[in-house]
């Protein structure tokens, strides 16, 4: 039987380089896959292009391309990323100039466009008729934001990644490609499932399996329940899987790394974020992750099985997640730390100081968060009452304002309620920020028509 | 004999001139002030910040104020702009100092 | 018998300008003096101005006198004012009050501009040159040999000479850049008290560099940041400023308006006496050399404590022939990254942290000059002092901070992100980030003495009719 390895090389942004490069160097997986982007970061990138036409792509991929690109040289593994951001065109053409000066001919490139619509498009699209539910919320529309947009992108699946490794992409790089399709796609490519009825099961098993590895190192061990037990983190390895064309397969990572695949710690990310287990909802298919079973067959390698008869898999939807960004004021925030004895009660009296300054001044945030950190900045409303005396408690104060200004004057009315404190109190720096936030809706499949470009390192 | 803490029979207030902390011990009362004056030596200081205070201990009585002042050099990680504490200029150094123990006569009550 | 009362204004930057107002409205009083500068601003504010020549000067004056100048003009202009947010530009903020004076049609007003305060590194130069060594108060270095070429500038604490020509000459408002905050008070003690810089004023300089001291950390005498932080009230979230009642013989009546928050004790005062003096028989100030020893504090009334002289020890010596003159220059870059992690077992969580950063550290060749690590709810504050931890009742949570210092902005920064902020491979489940501060230069400070007369200081006296 067919077998195809893929690792899991990136997470996010910023993550660990040396995982990948260890994989490229010591292990035999035929495909990397990258995952640079979380909900907010195309927003981020979107802004970046606007202030630089030159910029909006990931900037972590030039140092980690440096590295990979003389190994790949020897190995000839491909790879596939969703690094390109707001401009994977910027971003093949950077990546381009770096293979010539390392040497690097013949490398092939394909570039995928299309997941990022302008606003324009989407004014048309409402024009059109179509309205953008929102998916949170169960707002009907979004005329609440649609002069504050900044920008607006969809969750595309693995059609053109298949299509570039059949015109042979040593390189596919797009934008917002759904970290689950990075996997997907290889393995479709690779074993020739189709989007069609007698692949669906498959193709779930593909899914739920690509969850498993699309947070890169926390699928072994980092960031995990087992944490006491997890060998040498700080050169963790990156999760490789070796799926078969039954759609089985096996997990484990590079021999000496540090890190853990156990299978409760893959457990504990099958679980992470699935929302309906039955229906992981991904472009490329809808998953069942409780239609597959986990077992530990050695040490670091755990097999992923179908579990009884149930389908793994259902058809794709015809909508695709389609995300819109829109500023939607500021949030200052401001940390100062209260020492004991009697720590909690100055933390409380800081906060009582607090809102009465922001009534002096006439400030009406939006909305105002006080936390102690030491306490209950993580538990809320959960954390037990406090029966123990701490030696000091960080109190952090959360604005979100309408203006620039009120988020200032928020965070200077904060800055003087460490003098409501005891002797001994002191101040950390404080920071501002602007609020992108995120309206998920979803857009008909057919709307997006995306693109693919080669080219190559001549 | 018995052990009280610092903090239980003093008030106390910290500054910062460069890489140099500067602690106000006072005293709540006269017979508490006669203990401090004996007992909080600079040797005892700099061994209870260990490797927080790197210089020397000066102690300055100030018996119209039943306080100590206390100057201890390199004691900031290098000052406040210098630093990496998140206490960048020791606020809290008095309230470190708080901590360290006196002994006190078997019958000696602990001011409210 | 003269009597003058002088109020605060200001202590840092921010302050409370809501109280300022108080003072103003409420405190009936005949000058305020505002202090805006800590160790650090001047070489901030010159950085600003270096960027745009029309920024330097604190910006807080602006709303801080929009809000003052119109309770000034209903108190028929009685009280003046002495500050030192001028900074780095005190012309141009001067520019900016008049503007707030006619937009408001205030009338008349005079500022005094006293500049001179700041050292062009030419200078510095040149004195070296003439053979002066510029000798490390802190470490006792004897020269600025190791730093000379990472210099930023150089600013001086000057006493309260211009100051009180200012007055002398009709000014309602000083403004000056690095006048030490002390002399804020001392320019106006002497100006009301008719007190000269001869023998016979030494002993009541002294009585005001002492009182100078009380009211130039405003609300920190009257019960902010307080050991009796409990009993300390704000039904209006507004802290009270001192205000000092000095008589022409040094003697002293520290109080506050009824209509602000917080108090006037023996104790408040006490605080602030024993901070930050070092030595407190040679309290050295440019106006004079004062004894905190020779001073007893009386509560006689309520938030009203009288500081009268203690036995025949004089309050004051002479002033000294040198002024404090700092140097900043840049000393590498310092980032920061702080996440939150979830107990049981945070402290041993904390330990494996910590391990994994340095082990990262090594694993990929970063060299900090150095790293700190703090537990926030736990020793951030205390460091090695803190009594070993009770088991049962660990905290549930702490703040994981780490602190990298690099020679340059690039490695600070690689450090915070695969050390500090990619840490959390090692924290358990449920940790959370936070948005540290910036990466941010370091200002160095080389505190040093520079002879007196090698500072000649300059008075200008502007007026808007």
């Amino acid at each position: 039987m067919k077998k195809v390895k893929i690792a899991g090389c990136s997470a996010g942004w910023p993550d660990m380089m040396d995982p990948a490069i260890e994989v490229a160097e010591k292990s035999d997986a035929k495909y990397l896959a990258f995952d640079h982007l979380a909900e907010l970061t195309m927003a981020i990138l979107e802004r970046q292009k606007a202030k630089r036409p030159d910029r909006g792509y990931i900037p972590d991929v030039i140092p980690l391309m440096k590295k990979l690109l003389p190994i790949w040289k020897e190995k000839r593994f491909k790879m596939i990323s969703n690094a390109g951001g707001a401009n994977p065109e910027q971003c093949a053409e950077e990546i381009i100039k770096l293979a010539k000066n390392l040497g690097i001919i013949g490398f092939r490139i394909g570039i995928i466009t299309g997941d990022d619509l302008p606003i324009e498009r989407v004014k048309e699209l409402r024009a059109k008729g179509i309205k953008f539910r929102n998916l949170d919320t169960g707002e009907p529309d979004i005329d609440r934001v649609i002069n504050d947009l900044v920008a607006a992108y969809v969750y595309i699946g693995a059609d053109r990644i298949i299509e570039a490794l059949d015109q042979g992409a040593d390189l596919v790089i797009g934008g917002r490609i759904s970290d689950n399709s990075l996997f997907v796609g290889p393995w479709m490519y690779e074993f020739g499932w189709k989007y069609e009825d007698a692949y669906w099961d498959r193709i779930g098993a593909a899914v739920c399996t690509a969850h498993l590895l699309e947070c890169g190192t926390w699928s072994c061990g980092t960031c995990s329940n087992f944490w006491e037990e997890v060998p040498e983190p700080w050169h963790s390895g990156a999760p490789i899987c070796e799926m078969g064309e039954d759609g089985n397969s096996i997990i484990t990572k590079v021999e000496g790394s540090g890190g853990l695949v156990r299978a409760d710690t893959l457990k504990e990310h099958l679980v992470y974020e699935v929302h309906d287990p039955e229906n992981y909802i991904m472009p490329d298919g809808i998953g069942d992750t409780t239609a597959i079973k986990l077992e530990d067959i050695g040490p670091n390698k755990v097999r992923i099985s179908k579990l009884g008869n149930k389908p793994r898999g259902k058809p794709r939807p015809s909508t695709l997640k389609f995300c819109l960004a829109y500023l939607d004021g500021y949030i200052s925030e401001y940390i100062m730390i209260v020492p004991g004895p009697k720590a909690y009660d100055m933390a409380k009296r800081c906060e009582e100081f607090f809102y009465k300054r922001l009534e002096i001044v006439g400030l009406k945030p939006v909305e105002t968060l006080v936390s102690f950190i030491g306490y209950n900045a993580l538990f809320g409303p959960t954390a037990p009452p406090i029966d123990y005396s701490p030696n000091e408690l960080g109190v952090r104060f959360a604005i979100k304002t309408r203006t620039l200004e009120e988020a200032r004057e928020a965070r200077l009315q904060a800055t003087l309620s460490w003098y409501a404190a005891g002797v001994g109190t002191a101040f950390g720096a404080p920071s501002e920020r602007e609020v992108l936030a995120l309206w998920p809706t979803l857009i008909p499949r057919e709307e997006v028509p995306t693109k693919l470009e080669m080219r190559e390192v001549k | 004999m018995k052990k009280v803490r610092l903090r239980d029979i003093c008030w106390y207030r910290s500054g910062d001139k460069g890489d140099i902390s500067n602690i106000g011990l006072m005293a709540k009362n006269e017979k508490i002030y006669q203990i401090i004056k004996r007992q909080v030596t600079p040797e005892k200081v700099k061994a209870h910040f260990k490797d927080w205070v790197k210089g020397e201990v000066i102690i300055y009585p100030m018996d119209n104020l039943l306080a100590l002042e206390i100057v201890m050099y390199q004691a900031l990680g290098g000052g406040a702009t210098k630093t990496l504490r998140i206490d960048q200029t020791g606020k809290a150094m008095g309230n470190a100092l708080a901590w360290m123990e006196v002994e006190v006569p078997d019958d000696f009550v602990v001011p409210k | 018998m003269k009597k003058v009362r002088v109020g605060a204004g200001s202590s840092g930057w921010p302050d409370y300008k809501d109280s300022a107002w108080d003072v103003a409205e409420h405190g009936d009083v005949d000058y305020i003096a505002f202090d805006h500068l800590a160790e650090l601003t001047m070489a901030i504010l010159q950085a600003q101005r270096a960027r745009d020549p029309r920024r330097g000067y604190i910006p807080d004056v602006i709303p801080l006198m929009r809000g003052l100048l119109p309770i000034w003009k209903k108190k028929d202009k009685h009280f003046k004012m002495v500050s030192n947010g001028g900074g780095a530009n005190p012309v141009r903020c001067a520019e900016e009050v008049f503007k707030i004076v006619k937009d408001l049609n205030l009338g008349g007003m005079k500022i005094g501009i006293v500049t001179g305060d700041e050292i062009p590194l030419s200078r510095i130069d040149e004195l070296r040159a003439q053979g002066y060594k510029f000798k490390s108060l802190d470490t006792g270095e004897e020269d600025i040999d190791r730093i000379r070429d990472k210099l930023l500038c150089a600013y001086v604490y000057i006493g309260a000479d211009k100051i009180i020509e200012a007055l002398e000459g009709g000014a309602d408002l000083v403004l000056t850049g690095r006048a030490s905050d002390n002399s804020l008070y001392v320019g106006p003690f002497m100006h009301a008290l008719g007190w000269k810089y001869e023998d016979a004023y030494w002993d009541r300089i002294g009585a005001g560099v002492i009182v100078g001291h009380l009211l130039e950390c405003s609300s920190w005498s009257a019960g902010t940041c307080s050991n009796l932080w409990e009993e300390a009230e704000y039904p209006e979230g507004n802290p009270g400023f001192p205000i000092a009642e000095m008589d022409e013989t040094g003697e002293c009546v520290i109080t506050k308006t009824a209509t602000s928050g917080g108090l006037i004790r023996e104790l408040t005062l006490k605080e602030h006496l024993v901070y930050e003096v070092h030595d407190p028989h040679n309290y050295i100030m440019p106006d004079g050399i004062a004894d905190i020893t020779t001073i007893k504090l009386e509560q006689i009334g309520k938030d009203r404590v009288r500081i009268s002289k203690l036995g025949d020890a004089p309050r004051g010596k002479k002033r000294p022939d040198t002024l404090k003159l700092c140097l900043a220059y840049n000393d590498g870059y310092i980032s920061e990254e702080m996440m939150v992690i979830s107990g049981p077992k945070v402290l041993k969580m904390a330990e494996r942290i910590t391990e994994f950063i340095h082990r990262r550290l090594k694993h990929l060749n970063l060299k900090p000059r150095e790293v700190l690590i703090q537990l926030i709810g736990f020793n951030s504050l205390q460091g090695p002092t803190v009594p070993v931890p009770d088991p049962e009742h660990e905290p549930p949570e702490l703040g994981f901070r780490v602190a990298f210092k690099c020679d340059t902005e690039a490695e600070a920064r690689e450090c915070r992100v695969e050390c500090g902020h990619l840490a959390w491979a090692a924290a358990g489940v449920g940790t959370a980030f936070t948005n540290p501060p910036g990466i941010r230069p370091v200002y160095a400070l080389w505190p040093t003495l520079i002879p007196r007369d090698a500072v000649p200081l300059q008075l200008e006296i502007k007026e808007v009719k």
